[in-house]
């Protein structure tokens, strides 16, 4: 080993390996002595720490492999304590779905037609670009009526008929607010805690902590919703599912919404299975050689990759064929359930999922951004939407499945009350309203058929039990049996949450 | 302590006067129980305000005596505080006696309050007698005795007054149920009619603090069945079969800001559930004795299954992280406690994971607190071994080859809470034997011949059995 330069001591060189400190310590020493590495620097620890990895591993498989979860080095951490909730599914609404018109009935607001919004309601908020030259902010009441449901009495719009139905299975939550006002940072905070990317997902943060529950499907999955073009799609990318800093193994894996759910997963013509076994296991060869050399611990992400994606061979196949439900499941997801890549589709896939041990699903359906003309949209986007919520949330049930299995219902804001652009008796538009919206969960350990916190007569801002969130996901992760304060990573010098440096607590009002 | 001069004798007539007028007061003015004139309420009204700074003064009076051995300025003012703490106690016996006769309330707890009042404030007056003897070192214990039961006849008073505006169990229904035990308070076993779970709690909570023990007002009790049934002054409040020709019904939901709505005095309405709920009791024949109603399906909140620590299994981790890396049926802990116990997984070798695999699993059978068997291979002979897993709380059979002969097996876990036998062939004689497992609290049996799956998309409800 290369002695430091202000060492005077020619003589003797002292192997840190060799210290009376703690084998933790040393493995991370070696684990840094791996980046210098690239940096030109060769060690003869570089072996050593190859082999530390290797001898705390439980195998080059995705989950649970230590070389990633090296900062622990504990041999199980999570969950702190016994979870209710195994996985859990996460229905995203990007775009920011209008709580003004599906959730947060204000039958006082037909009076307020046109009148102007008072000043003080919006205090000094900083408006988006959109509005914010706006001459005046006259009040758009929903444009339809809301109708009480379930034996909780909670009020739901008549967009979403079926989703009334299923109200006292939901835990809905009025007074959800999020920091961020523009789509990017919003839905990046929604799902990483943090308004930049480069964070890991909650996904991530799930797989990372709980590992997985199967060996034949990744950890955690994500479903994108084919576009509708008479919807406002903005657009979702995979930055949205992204491990960050954390190994690329807990990055969400996306089934395609059309033909293969997973591209070049067929074997080509005249390569059989065993032929694909031998290359595999000639190129993990090689890719262990790799990280012997250098100890880099993306390397063993990449082998497990290709066993995971060898693996997927035969079970996606399985999970995307589905000639084996039965009429009854037609029934309920409806006949979209039929058409790839359609929300209902998503739903049943999630399910289904579900039951072959995936951790966590996450189905994003965009369109929900309604700048205009939202009385001939959010009828379509409803409809595409209310009976896909209401099949997931009631198959589970039937199937015993809903009492371990999270379902979680949110987008990246709500919208606000006032119209932005021209307000007829027949028309209206919404514009980006963080400071207050709506969200659901169901499942396990959520307590169902309650409405928590309140917001103002104006649906702007929330007079009771506001959510922010980082509190959002600090319930979530309570859920799942993680204290989001100890769920941290070691990076760029600090220790890395997904709930961030900023206090947040898990909201007891939510938990059965 | 008896009278000595001119002055003391005219003090002592005058209390002997005064107290024989309060004595006589319920008798010279009688509680009809009807309302009187607006004016007696609205002054009887402040009652519930003036009767807070006698109270806050005659605890004032003990602390002083005891100060004054110190600091004997303070003992100076502790009779000019009896002479103020007896004006408050007349003002508020005043008013409180006007509320009562202004209102017409003239319930047990009514009674009650107002003799409290009369003899605490007689026992006051005697106190204020009794101190310039004691003050000049007469009497040593007479004065401090009188102190005392002053005291108490105060906290009689004011629990019962108390009770009169929240409710006479205000102050246990939050109780921790240990204390409860303790105290015996609410040991009473729970009948399991719907009126005893559901309706009695709701009209208990709301509106028995106006039409109770305590009070009753417009003649109305709804403390009990037989009283709520019997009605008020005016009749009837409940006619059976009807809750839309029920006045307690119609009151209860008329619009809030409405004269005649209930709960009165802008306190809280009912829940829209507990509506609903009075509404179906009440057109299903208002019955003391049914236990479930039409249409009406609520969560039982049954207490959750504690979770009982499994044992120390650490010798067996080898094996257990050994198998966590092959690619088959394997054991996870359930949390970072090993005492939480052990989940067995089996989805990655669900087709070929039958009853012999499930048998090599003995030996973590205590260990084990969720099986997941979903689509495995396992038939009714697998019960052999289940029963064995003494810790389980969960067990997922679902679309197994099980018919529910070995059912009756299950008896001894007495942790089983969940059990998932969805798309089996178990049928409603096999899943019978079920009721004996106390601790069971979801039984899910969709798509079996026990609960076929429904064929259209009407509201299809997953059975939850509660086994008790």
């Amino acid at each position: 080993m290369k002695q430091h330069p202000l060492c005077t001591d020619t003589e003797q060189v002292t192997n840190v390996l060799d210290l009376a400190i703690p084998a933790r310590v040393k493995q991370e020493w070696a684990e840094l002595q791996t980046r210098r590495h690239f940096l030109g620097r060769a060690g003869k620890v570089l072996g050593w720490a190859a082999a530390a990895s290797l001898l705390g591993d439980r195998s080059l498989r995705g989950d649970n492999y230590s070389a990633a979860g090296a900062q622990g080095g504990e041999s199980l951490k999570f969950p702190n304590f016994a979870p209710k909730a195994k996985r859990a599914i996460y229905l995203f609404m990007s775009g920011g779905p209008s709580q003004v018109d599906l959730w947060d009935y204000k039958p006082n607001l037909a009076a307020q037609f046109d009148k102007d919004m008072p000043d003080s309601v919006r205090g000094s908020q900083q408006l988006t670009g959109m509005t914010t030259g706006q001459a005046r902010f006259p009040v758009a009441p929903s444009h339809w009526a809301f109708k009480r449901y379930g034996q909780s009495g909670t009020w739901v719009s008549n967009l979403l008929p079926n989703t009334g139905r299923m109200v006292d299975d939901l835990t809905i939550i009025k007074s959800t607010n999020t920091e961020a006002i523009n789509h990017e940072p919003a839905i990046m905070l929604m799902n990483t805690g943090n308004m930049n990317a480069g964070k890991p997902c909650l996904g991530s943060w799930l797989a990372y902590g709980l590992g997985s529950m199967n060996d034949n499907l990744p950890t955690f999955m994500v479903l994108q919703t084919k576009l509708n073009t008479a919807e406002n799609n903005q657009p979702v990318s995979s930055r949205l599912w992204s491990s960050g800093f954390l190994s690329s193994e807990y990055a969400g894996v996306g089934l395609r919404s059309a033909g293969d759910p997973v591209l070049y997963l067929t074997d080509p013509n005249g390569v059989d299975r065993e032929v694909r076994r031998k290359m595999l296991d000639a190129v993990n060869e090689i890719n262990r050689q790799t990280y012997e050399e250098l100890g880099d611990p993306e390397t063993n992400s990449r082998i497990a990759q290709y066993e995971m994606a060898y693996r997927m061979q035969s079970s996606v196949p399985e999970l995307a064929d589905l000639s084996k439900e039965p009429q009854s499941t037609w029934d309920l997801y409806g006949p979209d359930a039929k058409e790839p890549g359609t929300f209902a589709y998503n739903c049943l896939m999630a399910r289904r999922l579900a039951e072959r041990g995936v951790r966590f699903t996450q189905v994003y359906k965009r369109g929900w951004d309604m700048h205009d003309n939202v009385t001939k949209i959010l009828p379509i986007i409803c409809q595409e939407t209310d009976r896909g919520c209401y099949a997931l949330i009631t198959d589970l049930k039937q199937r015993g499945m809903l009492d371990d299995t999270l379902v979680i219902w949110a987008g990246e804001f709500g919208r606000t009350v006032y119209s932005q652009g021209g307000l007829t008796p027949d028309n209206y538009g919404r514009d980006h309203h963080p400071r207050c919206y709506t969200t659901w969960m169901a499942g396990g350990g959520v307590r169902p058929g309650i409405t928590y916190g309140e917001t103002d007569d104006y649906s702007y801002n929330v007079v009771k039990d506001p959510v922010t969130v980082r509190d959002f996901n600090a319930t979530i992760l309570h859920c799942l049996g993680i204290d989001h304060n100890k769920l941290a990573y070691k990076f760029q010098g600090l220790d890395q949450k997904l709930t961030g440096p900023v206090p947040a607590s898990v909201v007891s009002g939510l938990l059965a | 302590m008896l009278p000595s001069n001119q002055s003391t004798r005219i003090a002592w007539g005058a209390s002997l006067g005064l107290s024989l007028l309060l004595l006589s007061l319920p008798w010279l003015v009688r509680l009809d129980g009807h309302p009187h004139a607006d004016w007696q309420q609205f002054l009887g009204r402040f009652h519930p305000l003036a009767v807070h700074l006698p109270i806050g003064l005659l605890v004032l009076v003990p602390l002083l005596e005891m100060a004054g051995s110190h600091r004997p300025a303070l003992r100076e003012a502790a009779g000019f505080v009896l002479v103020l703490a007896i004006a408050g106690c007349l003002i508020a016996l005043s008013l409180g006696f006007l509320l009562a006769y202004g209102s017409g309330n003239a319930g047990a707890g009514v009674t009650r309050h107002l003799w409290g009042g009369v003899v605490l404030t007689i026992v006051v007056l005697i106190c204020l007698l009794a101190r310039p003897q004691w003050n000049a070192q007469g009497g040593r214990y007479a004065y401090p005795a009188l102190l005392a039961c002053m005291l108490i006849a105060l906290v009689w008073t004011a629990d019962q007054g108390g009770s009169l505006t929240h409710g006479s169990n205000y102050l246990t229904q939050y109780m921790p149920a240990g204390m409860k035990r303790v105290l015996a308070l609410g040991s009473v076993q729970p009948s399991a009619s719907f009126y005893a779970k559901h309706i009695h709690p709701i009209l208990d909570a709301n509106c028995a603090s106006c039409h109770g023990e305590g009070q009753a007002k417009g003649g109305l009790r709804m403390d009990s069945y037989e009283l709520l049934m019997k009605g008020g002054q005016d009749g009837p409040v409940i006619v059976a079969g009807s809750a839309a020709r029920s006045v307690l019904f119609q009151r209860i939901t008329l619009p809030p800001g409405h004269k005649q709505f209930m709960p009165a005095e802008g306190k809280p309405p009912l829940q829209p559930e507990e509506i609903a709920w009075i509404k179906a009791w009440i057109d299903q024949g208002a019955s003391p004795t049914l236990a479930k109603l039409a249409g009406v399906t609520i969560r039982e909140e049954l207490p959750e299954v504690p979770i009982e620590p499994v044992g120390d299994y650490s010798a067996l981790m080898p094996e257990i992280q050994k198998m966590e890396q092959g690619q088959g049926a394997k054991l996870k802990q359930v949390s970072a406690k090993p005492s939480d116990g052990l989940i067995l997984f089996t989805v990655d070798a669900a087709s070929t994971f039958d009853d012999a695999q499930l048998a090599q699993f003995q030996k973590f059978a205590p260990y084990i607190v969720e099986a997941e068997l979903g689509r495995t291979a396992v038939t009714d002979a697998s019960f052999d071994t289940l029963k064995q897993f003494i810790h389980l709380r969960a067990l997922h059979l679902e679309e197994t080859r099980i018919t529910g002969a070995g059912l009756p097996k299950l008896a001894s876990l007495s942790h089983l809470s969940y059990l998932n036998l969805s798309g089996t062939q178990v049928t409603a004689a096999s899943t019978a034997s079920l009721s004996a497992i106390k601790s069971l609290r979801h039984v899910y049996l969709y798509n079996t011949p026990a609960q076929p799956a429904p064929a259209t998309t009407g509201t299809p409800q997953p059975k939850e059995k509660n086994a008790q």
